[in-house]
């Protein structure tokens, strides 16, 4: 299996609850992005995003802008 | 364009199982994982989309590594003493050589990935598995059964002296090691119970 690694974007959020990702489903939905999952098995609720054109900022921005908290994950 | 690090997926497959063990599907995180293998949570994150993808890909990959290894050389065309042997013999090497593996799939037999990931292996073993026993009732080698019979009399004394001998104790505690004497003096009872 081939992946691009820098098309996988990584960041720590607070999307806990299952309410908390439907609102980031519409957020996603209204821009379209796709492939994207968020793990709310893990403390850090990662949000993964598979994306070329998405930039690291465009996502914090998106994320924070709808009222959680969004960081790169490194 | 980075290709995927098959050292480091292999690493991380082997960790997975070890700790899926240790800790149960429960206690099992992502940072638990990352750091039993000494990389990033972030470089796990690349590979999978989160925990249950996890569980379910390496899960996947080691039942049907586990399988092919126990369907090597035989051939279900075979007459009965000799298909049976062989398949007794790659089962005990598989699960004595992979313990690890074998309590994973345990595992993941009773959970709710089940249904994932034994459902298309069952069928490929249910096919070559069942035509082995149909030839064998066809040339008159045994008589017609249940496939779960058979499946019972046939694998369930080997699976049991695996399981004793994995834990290294039999009944009531009893030091237990598995030797070539035991196991085939088991196998020629359960061929002798088979054949007509």
């Amino acid at each position: 299996m081939e992946l691009n690694m820098n098309d996988i974007l990584l960041f720590k959020t607070d999307i806990r609850t299952e309410g908390d990702k439907q609102l980031i489903a519409k957020v996603m939905q209204e821009y379209k992005i796709a492939n994207w999952t968020v793990d709310q098995d893990d403390i850090d609720c990662v949000l993964r995003i598979v994306s070329s054109q998405l930039k690291l900022h465009d996502v914090i921005d998106l994320v924070v802008h709808n009222g959680y908290q969004c960081e790169e994950l490194t | 364009m980075r290709i995927r690090d098959v050292n480091k997926v292999e690493l991380v497959k082997e960790k997975a199982i070890e700790l899926l063990v240790k800790v149960g599907f429960e206690g099992f995180t992502m940072g638990k994982l990352a750091k039993e293998c000494g990389i990033s949570v972030a470089t796990l994150y690349i590979y999978y989309k989160d925990k249950d993808d996890l569980i379910l890909q390496v899960g996947m990959e080691e039942t049907e590594r586990m399988s092919a290894m126990m369907l090597e050389d035989f051939d279900p065309e075979a007459p009965f003493a000799i298909g049976l042997r062989q398949q007794w013999k790659n089962r005990a090497n598989c699960m004595l050589e992979n313990p690890l593996s074998v309590q994973m799939m345990e595992q993941l037999r009773t959970s709710t990935y089940q249904e994932k990931i034994f459902e298309r292996l069952i069928e490929t073993f249910k096919a070559t598995l069942g035509r082995f026993m149909h030839n064998a009732v066809k040339r008159g080698e045994i008589e017609a059964m249940p496939l779960e019979t058979y499946w019972s009399v046939a694998f369930a004394p080997l699976y049991n002296l695996i399981r004793f001998h994995n834990e290294g104790r039999s009944m009531g505690g009893r030091p237990f090691v598995l030797t070539d004497e035991i196991l085939w003096g088991t196998f020629d009872l359960v061929l002798k119970a088979l054949k007509k």
